[in-house]
C-alpha cells in the first residue's frame, strides 16, 4: 500500500477533484489490491531468451561433433523459421511511424528469432566456411538483417543489435587488415568517428524525414558514443599526436553540447560533459605531474574543473528546463 | 528526516502518481494541475541524468580536493585521519544543508556528499583503529563493522537513502558472520529482519523513502535466511569463511545438511507464496530469483542433464510461463486474477524502462519504450474504472 496516495485519493475524492468511479480504481491500485507484473512478465521472457541462446549456445560448442552440422544447422533454422513464423503471425501491418507490439511477448520473440539467425549463419560459416578469408562480411550481412528486421517490425533492441554489430564489422575487418592490430588504434578510431558520423546522420534523417523518428535516440546514441569515444581514446592515447585529438574531442564536446541544448537532449548533453572533462583532466595530471608521483596543483586544477562542470551543467539545466516550460504552456 | 523533507516527499508521491494517471488516460491536464495545486511539491527534481551528472561533478570536486591535500600531507597516519575526519564532517554539514533547500534537495548533489561524507568517515575510523590504536585485525575489523553499521544506519535515517539501508545491512551480516554461530544468526536475525522491516512497508508513519529502505531491509533479511539455509553455501562454509581468524571457526555440522536441501527448495517457495498473499511485487522478484538460485544448487548436486538441456530447457519454460500467464490475465474477466494483470496500469512504466535499458547495454544504447501508456482507449474494464469519457 502506499499511504501517501491512498489518503491523498480520498481527500481529492472529498474535493470533487476525482470521481468517484476514478477514485475507488486509483484507491485499488494504491493499496495494492490491484497489481501489475507486466515487467516481472517482461523479465522472465528476456531472461527466458537469454537462457535459451546460451543452451543453443552450449550445444554448438560441445556437441557439434556428435550431432553433426546439418543436424544443428537443420536444428537452429526451423527453431529461427518457428520464431519468424509466429512473429509474421502476430505482427501488425509496417508503419514509418512507431508501431506497438501486439503483445508483450513480440519484442522477445522478435529478439531470440535474430539471436538464433545469427547463430545459425555464424555456424554455417564456420562449418561450411561461405564466405571463406572474407568472413568478416558475414557480421554485415548480419548488421543488415538485423535493421531490416528492426524497421520492418519497429524494434528499438534488434535497431541497437544491428548498429553494435556494424561497428564490430568494422572493428574486427581492421584489426585483420595486414600490419593490423588491436593496439593500433589509429585506424579504429578514424572507423568509429565515421561510423559514428553515419549513425548520428541517420538520427537526423529519421527526425527529418519522419521515417521511424523514434529510432533516433538509439542512432544518436550509439553515434554520439562512438565518436565521443574515439575522440577520448586517441586524447588519452601515448601518441604524438595526442594534442589534436584532444582539441577535437574539445570541439566536437562542444558541438555536441550546444546541439544537445538547443534540442533538449539531456543525455547527449551528459555524453559530451563527461568526454571533455576526462580529456582535460588527462592534460591537467600530464602537464603538472611531478616525476613518477602526481601534483596536487593537478588535483587543484581538477577539483577547479570539476566546478566549473557543476556551474555549467546548472546554466544548462536551467536553460533546458526553460525550453520545456515554453513548450508546455 | 526533517519534517520538511518528510512532506515534500509525500507530496512527490502524489504528483507523481497524477502524472502516471494522466499518462495513463484515466485523468485530464487540468485535473493533473489541480492536483499539484493541493500538494505542492517546492523541490526541484531533475531527471535521473542531469542527477547523475551533478553526482559525478560533485564527487570529481570533493575527491579532487582531497587529492590535493592526501598528495600535500604524504604517509602521515595522523594528518590523514584528520583530513578524513575534516572531509566527512565538511561533506555531512554540506549534506544537511542541500536536503534542506527545496531548490538543490533532489539535484544529485546531497547524495554525492553524503556517500563520500560517510565514506570518509568510516576511512577515517579505519585509520585510527588500525595505526593509531594498533589493534590487530580481527578487533579492527570487528569495531570497524559496527561503525560501519551504525553510520550506515544513521545516514539512512537522516536523509532515505535505499543504499544506505543496504550498506547497513551488509555490515550488520558481515559482522554476524564473524561470531561464532555466524550462520545460525544470520537465519535468526535475517528473520527478524524480515519480521521487523515487513511491519514497516506501509506504514504511514514513516517517509516514502523510509519505506523503501524498509523494503531494501526485507530483501536483506530474506537473503540473509537463504544464504544461512542453502545447501551449497552449508557445504562450501560461505558464511563461515567470514569468521575470525582463528582455530575457533566452527564448521557446520553434518546433521544440518538434510533440513537444508529440503530448506533450499522450501525457503523460495515460501518466498514465493507471500508475494502472492501480499502481491508485493519487490517480493516476487526476490522469490523468482531464489528459486532461479535453488535450482541451481540442485543442479550442482544432482545430475539431471547435459548443460545445454538444462539451460534450453529453463529458458523455454521461462518463456512459456511467461507468455501463458500473459494470456490467462488478458483473458480473465476485466483482466485480473487474484489482484494481478498484466496490463502495465500506470505505476511501474519506469521499471520497464529499467529491464529495456539493461537489454540495450550490451548493445551500448539505452532504449526507450515502446510500450503502450497504460490503458488509454482500452478502459472501462477495470474494477470501477472508466469514470472519466477518456475510457
Amino acid at each position: 500500500m502506499n499511504p501517501d496516495v491512498v489518503s491523498a485519493v480520498g481527500r481529492l475524492r472529498s474535493a470533487g477533484i476525482l470521481s468517484d468511479r476514478q477514485a475507488v480504481f486509483f484507491d485499488r491500485v494504491a493499496r495494492r489490491r490491484l497489481v501489475s507484473i507486466r515487467f516481472e512478465i517482461r523479465a522472465l521472457l528476456y531472461v527466458g531468451v537469454l537462457l535459451l541462446t546460451s543452451g543453443v549456445g552450449v550445444l554448438v560448442a560441445e556437441h557439434h561433433r556428435e550431432i553433426g552440422p546439418i543436424a544443428i544447422a537443420s536444428g537452429i533454422g526451423l527453431a529461427t523459421a518457428a520464431c519468424f513464423a509466429w512473429v509474421i503471425r502476430q505482427a501488425v501491418p509496417f508503419s514509418w511511424g512507431a508501431v506497438e507490439p501486439p503483445n508483450v511477448g513480440f519484442d522477445y520473440v522478435l529478439l531470440l528469432a535474430v539471436v538464433l539467425l545469427a547463430a545459425e549463419l555464424a555456424y554455417a560459416e564456420v562449418e561450411f566456411t561461405v564466405l571463406g578469408p572474407r568472413w568478416t562480411y558475414h557480421l554485415l550481412v548480419v548488421a543488415l538483417v538485423y535493421l531490416a528486421v528492426a524497421y520492418r517490425w519497429d524494434s528499438r533492441t534488434v535497431l541497437a543489435l544491428a548498429l553494435s554489430t556494424l561497428a564490430a564489422w568494422r572493428g574486427i575487418s581492421i584489426s585483420l587488415l595486414p600490419g593490423g592490430s588491436w593496439t593500433d588504434d589509429a585506424p579504429l578510431r578514424a572507423n568509429a568517428i565515421v561510423l559514428g558520423t553515419l549513425y548520428v546522420g541517420a538520427a537526423a534523417f529519421s527526425v527529418r524525414r519522419r521515417l521511424k523518428a523514434h529510432f533516433e535516440d538509439v542512432f544518436a546514441n550509439a553515434g554520439l558514443l562512438l565518436i565521443l569515444g574515439a575522440l577520448v581514446s586517441g586524447a588519452l592515447a601515448k601518441e604524438v599526436a595526442r594534442p589534436a585529438w584532444l582539441l577535437a574531442l574539445l570541439i566536437v564536446a562542444g558541438l555536441v553540447m550546444w546541439l544537445s541544448l538547443r534540442l533538449g537532449r539531456s543525455l547527449h548533453f551528459a555524453e559530451a560533459v563527461v568526454g571533455a572533462y576526462i580529456g582535460l583532466v588527462r592534460l591537467l595530471f600530464e602537464t603538472f605531474s611531478q616525476g613518477s608521483g602526481e601534483s596536487s596543483v593537478a588535483f587543484l586544477l581538477a577539483a577547479l574543473l570539476g566546478a566549473g562542470v557543476l556551474v555549467l551543467i546548472s546554466v544548462a539545466y536551467r536553460r533546458i528546463r526553460s525550453q520545456e516550460d515554453a513548450r508546455e504552456r | 528526516m526533517r519534517a520538511d523533507s518528510v512532506a515534500w516527499e509525500r507530496a512527490a508521491e502524489v504528483r507523481g502518481a497524477a502524472t502516471a494517471w494522466r499518462l495513463a488516460g484515466f485523468i485530464d491536464q487540468p485535473t493533473e494541475r489541480a492536483i499539484q495545486e493541493r500538494f505542492p511539491d517546492p523541490c526541484v527534481a531533475p531527471s535521473p541524468v542531469w542527477r547523475a551528472l551533478t553526482a559525478g561533478a560533485v564527487a570529481a570536486v570533493v575527491l579532487c580536493t582531497f587529492g590535493a591535500l592526501a598528495v600535500t600531507i604524504g604517509r602521515s597516519a595522523t594528518a590523514a585521519q584528520i583530513v578524513l575526519v575534516m572531509f566527512a564532517a565538511v561533506c555531512l554539514v554540506v549534506t544537511d544543508r542541500l536536503e534542506a533547500s527545496p531548490q538543490f534537495a533532489r539535484r544529485g548533489a546531497a547524495g554525492a556528499t553524503s556517500l563520500l561524507g560517510v565514506g570518509f568517515f568510516l576511512a577515517a575510523v579505519a585509520l585510527f583503529l588500525m595505526e593509531t590504536l594498533g589493534l590487530r585485525a580481527n578487533e579492527g575489523i570487528d569495531l570497524f563493522l559496527i561503525v560501519s553499521l551504525l553510520a550506515w544506519a544513521l545516514g539512512w535515517w537522516r536523509w532515505g537513502s535505499p543504499l544506505f539501508a543496504a550498506l547497513s545491512a551488509l555490515s550488520l551480516f558481515l559482522l554476524l558472520g564473524r561470531l561464532s554461530h555466524g550462520r545460525l544468526l544470520w537465519l535468526l536475525v535475517g528473520a527478524a529482519l524480515v519480521g521487523l522491516a515487513a511491519r514497516r512497508l506501509d506504514a504511514e508513519s514513516w517517509a516514502p523513502s523510509h519505506r523503501l529502505g524498509a523494503s531494501v531491509l526485507a530483501v536483506a533479511g530474506i537473503a540473509a535466511v537463504y544464504a544461512a539455509i542453502n545447501r551449497y553455501s552449508l557445504d562450501e562454509h560461505l558464511i563461515e569463511t567470514l569468521a575470525r581468524f582463528s582455530p575457533e571457526r566452527v564448521a557446520p555440522s553434518r546433521t544440518a545438511f538434510a533440513p537444508s536441501a529440503v530448506a533450499t527448495a522450501a525457503v523460495p517457495l515460501a518466498v514465493l507464496a507471500w508475494s502472492l498473499r501480499s502481491r508485493r511485487t519487490f517480493v516476487l522478484g526476490t522469490g523468482i530469483v531464489l528459486m532461479a538460485l535453488s535450482l541451481l544448487t540442485l543442479h550442482h548436486y544432482v545430475y539431471l542433464a547435459p548443460l545445454w538441456v538444462v539451460l534450453s530447457v529453463a529458458g523455454a519454460t521461462l518463456v512459456i510461463v511467461a507468455l501463458v500467464v500473459e494470456r490467462v490475465l488478458g483473458r480473465a474477466p476485466d483482466r485480473e486474477m487474484w489482484g494481478f494483470t498484466g496490463e502495465p496500469l500506470f505505476s511501474d512504466e519506469r521499471r520497464q524502462h529499467a529491464l529495456q535499458i539493461v537489454g540495450a547495454a550490451a548493445t551500448f544504447t539505452p532504449a526507450t519504450g515502446t510500450d503502450r501508456p497504460g490503458f488509454a482507449g482500452e478502459g472501462g474494464k477495470f474494477g470501477g474504472g472508466g469514470a472519466t469519457e477518456k475510457f
